[in-house]
């Protein structure tokens, strides 16, 4: 057991270096003085107080967390239905079309995105589409429906693959007894089913909501810079303007607002489960 | 009594999966409130049969009647009846009460009934006080009985159970077997309950259907099955039984191991090839000369209520051989730590085709080895005037170093015993070893029947093996140089006995049965 405990020690050293330091060092940055040291240096919250003060800050902050929550919805939305289908198909189709959904995170995100603005710019193949149809002048790229477009491009697989996972694992069986009990299709997949698929779901959501709301570069390629979130805030603090006190503080606030929104996520997935056993 | 109304109807029903045809044409016919069990081994096609009823598989062809309704076309949540399933699938997101209760929300049945009829089939399988429980907080039987009274709230005509007891320990298992016994007495309404299980059959059913690749074998009552099986087949489902070739002689006389018996059994034509069955239960145990029968007990097993005992009425095909014990040096060579040893051996004049050195090597059991690193040699080079006729020669194994051993072969036209009637052949060979390959084996018997290279066979098919027993009479502790015979045997005729009365194995014994103990069946492309 000893030996076993040893072993650990190398990851724990690693994790503490890695992952435990940084954080705390961006605590550490956003409560003290600008120019400080780690060795002198003085407490204070102005830069909590600056951001919840100025309006366009705040401003911004609703926009990321709206972006992020029409992003995750949309995401499951679309993901589900696709998720359900295929897990319906047979063993071999399965593994093609998860292979199909996961083949563009083969390329990297950033092309991936650089070519939706070739899709969406003007007199690009989207607006040629809508030509056709008589939709003339639409001006998708640099608005929220490209953000949009971009996030739940990049983000869709994760969802369809969580989803996917929880339809899989359920006992095909379960489908035939709600079915000999009487149940329509319908019903069986409201009242099992979908149930069942909940914690896929939850993980899908998280695995969504989380990168799209510290997402920069994708409102910063589709949304223009007129289209700031608040992750293009931190970046702006840390690479443009050089203030690390003032973005450490914004990427805390948005380390608690995760936080707690996820903390409210399972807290009604516990309560939707008990409530559906009572 | 009135007549029974049938509610259940197959007409011939086939199903194929992959080509591979499950069900070949199946016509069965279920009465109202019966308890009828679909019984056969995995692969019969008995669980394609109750989907196909549930609704969860489509046959190729036929058709599947409910009260005179085609169904066929229906899906399973239009059917009436429900099912159980083997692993139960009950639905881990709801407790013990919701899960009972799905059948009646579904159809919008109001809450207060629902309660009512939930708390009612709690009664009746005994889990009062356990609505709020999880699913996985229940025992497998717990969970079983969940299963049923899901499935029996509903109040369907007709009950699934698709080998329900599976899953549940041996005492469970017979629990239960009453348990839904009581349950479809007192719900009264048609169980159709597949296993593979034969007691729990025997057990539970009114109606018993044995299966057998996709075709019925015969349908009756457990008594019937049991007491008059169609064939060799169900007779060995279905209990324990002794199975002999027999010719029937004449209506109500029976030919079998060279005796005529009276039976009960008529309508055979006289010479008809046909097959016995014989109970052990029905066999009394007697002194000897006083049975039907004379037989020595081969074993005899302890089985709590009775004894099983193997009692052979006649000996097998044997053949007995010469074994040769030689003195330790001839049989070794060595040259300092290296040591090499070897046996002089018979071979048949009919095996020398195509005969190779490896096949040497191992019918001399020609081994060398260091002594000092415990490691085996191999041996490099056979030297043997060996020809294909019959006569003496002289074989050399030589290993690492040029340390060799020189033996014989002995050619000859080796005897085969054969038994034209019991349609068996057996051979082996008289051989040479040394005092100590006798003490250092761990497995005597089959070490015999290596070296001897016994072997049995069918004579109309020579590649089915017959294994062999080994007797012997001397003391492989104490044996000297010498010779010695070595005998082998094929079973002979053996008879399973169910018996209360303790008899020493090895004593001579008569085994008595009557007329109506003998149960005459036709002959099926079946052998146990």
């Amino acid at each position: 057991m000893k030996t076993w405990r040893r072993l650990a020690i190398p990851y724990l050293i690693w994790g503490s270096c890695m992952l435990l330091l940084p954080m705390l060092l961006i605590v550490f940055y956003s409560i003290v003085q600008p120019g400080n040291e780690v060795t002198t240096f003085s407490f204070t919250l102005n830069s909590y107080v600056r951001f919840f003060t100025d309006p366009n800050f705040l401003m911004i902050l609703w926009r990321s967390l709206s972006v992020a929550l029409k992003t995750t919805a949309l995401c499951l939305l679309i993901g589900y239905p696709i998720a359900y289908w295929i897990s319906r198909c047979s063993k071999k189709t399965q593994n093609l079309m998860i292979l199909l959904i996961t083949l563009p995170m083969w390329i990297n995100m950033l092309v991936r995105t650089y070519a939706w603005i070739g899709l969406l710019s003007e007199g690009g193949p989207i607006s040629i589409v809508l030509g056709w149809f008589g939709i003339h002048n639409v001006e998708i790229l640099y608005t929220e429906t490209a953000v949009l477009i971009g996030m739940v491009y990049n983000y869709l697989p994760f969802m369809v693959l969580q989803i996917h996972a929880s339809l899989t694992k359920m006992d095909p069986s379960l489908v035939e007894a709600a079915s000999d009990l009487g149940a329509s299709p319908f019903q069986t997949f409201w009242r099992v089913i979908f149930p069942l698929s909940v914690p896929g779901v939850i993980s899908g959501i998280t695995l969504v909501f989380l990168p799209a709301i510290s997402a920069f570069f994708i409102p910063k390629l589709l949304g223009g810079g007129g289209w700031f979130l608040i992750g293009n805030v931190i970046e702006n603090q840390f690479i443009t303007v050089g203030e690390w006190n003032f973005g450490s503080a914004i990427s805390v606030i948005m380390a608690l607002i995760m936080m707690l929104l996820m903390g409210l996520v399972r807290r009604a997935d516990r309560k939707g489960a008990k409530e559906a056993k009572a | 009594m009135e007549k029974p109304k049938t509610l259940i109807q197959f007409r011939n029903i086939q199903k194929s999966f992959d080509d591979q045809i499950i069900l070949k044409g199946i016509d069965l016919d279920i009465n109202e409130n019966e308890f009828v069990t679909l019984l056969g081994p995995s692969g019969c096609g008995k669980t394609t049969l109750l989907r196909i009823l549930g609704g969860f598989l489509q046959q190729d062809e036929g058709e599947v009647y409910i009260a005179g309704k085609e169904i066929s076309s229906l899906p399973p949540y239009k059917r009436e009846l429900n099912t159980v399933f083997q692993k139960y699938a009950l639905f881990p997101n709801m407790n013990v009460y919701e899960n009972i209760a799905f059948g009646l929300r579904i159809k919008k049945v109001s809450n207060d009934i629902i309660e009512q009829k939930v708390m009612r089939m709690l009664r009746l399988i005994g889990l009062e006080g356990y609505e709020k429980r999880e699913i996985t907080q229940l025992s497998g039987g717990q969970q079983q009985r969940v299963a049923i009274a899901r499935a029996l709230v509903n109040e369907p005509n007709v009950l699934l159970l698709d080998e329900p007891l599976g899953a549940l320990d041996l005492k469970l298992r017979k629990e239960m077997q009453y348990e839904l016994k009581r349950i479809q007495q007192e719900v009264g309404i048609t169980f159709i309950f597949v296993t593979h299980d034969q007691e729990e059959a025997l057990t539970m059913s009114d109606k018993i259907v044995i299966m057998k690749e996709g075709e019925i074998q015969q349908i009756g009552s457990p008594v019937e099955i049991y007491n008059e099986p169609v064939n060799a087949y169900v007779a060995n489902f279905i209990g324990e039984s002794n199975i002999l070739p027999g010719v029937m002689v004449h209506d109500e006389l029976v030919r079998f191991d060279e005796q005529d018996f009276e039976c009960v059994d008529k309508g055979y034509k006289p010479g008809e090839r046909v097959d016995v069955v014989i109970r052990p239960e029905d066999i009394d145990i007697v002194g000897p000369n006083e049975g039907k029968l004379n037989g020595t007990v081969e074993s005899v097993l302890f089985k709590g209520m009775l004894y099983e005992m193997m009692v052979e009425t006649k000996p097998g095909t044997h053949v007995t051989v010469n074994m040769h014990i030689t003195s330790e040096d001839a049989n070794q060579n060595d040259d300092g730590h290296i040591h090499i040893s070897g046996n002089s051996f018979y071979l048949d004049v009919e095996d020398m085709e195509g005969i190779e050195e490896k096949d040497l090597i191992a019918r001399a059991d020609a081994q060398a080895w260091n002594d000092e690193t415990d490691e085996q040699l191999s041996i490099e080079h056979v030297e043997t005037d060996l020809e294909n006729k019959i006569g003496t020669y002289s074989i050399t194994f030589t290993t690492v170093g040029g340390l060799s051993i020189t033996k014989t072969i002995q050619v000859i036209d080796q005897q085969i015993v054969r038994d034209e009637k019991r349609n068996e052949g057996v051979s082996a060979f008289n051989f040479f070893k040394s005092k100590d390959e006798i003490q250092e084996s761990v497995a005597l018997d089959t070490d015999l029947k290596t070296w001897a290279n016994a072997q049995g066979w069918r004579l109309s098919n020579e590649d089915e093996a017959i294994p062999l027993d080994v007797t012997y009479e001397f003391d492989p502790d104490k044996i000297a140089p010498g010779v010695y015979p070595v005998t082998f045997w094929t079973k002979g005729r053996v008879f399973k006995v169910h018996t209360t009365d303790f008899v020493e194995e090895g004593a001579r014994v008569g085994l008595q049965f009557g007329p109506a103990d003998i149960h005459v069946m036709e002959k099926e492309g079946y052998t146990s």
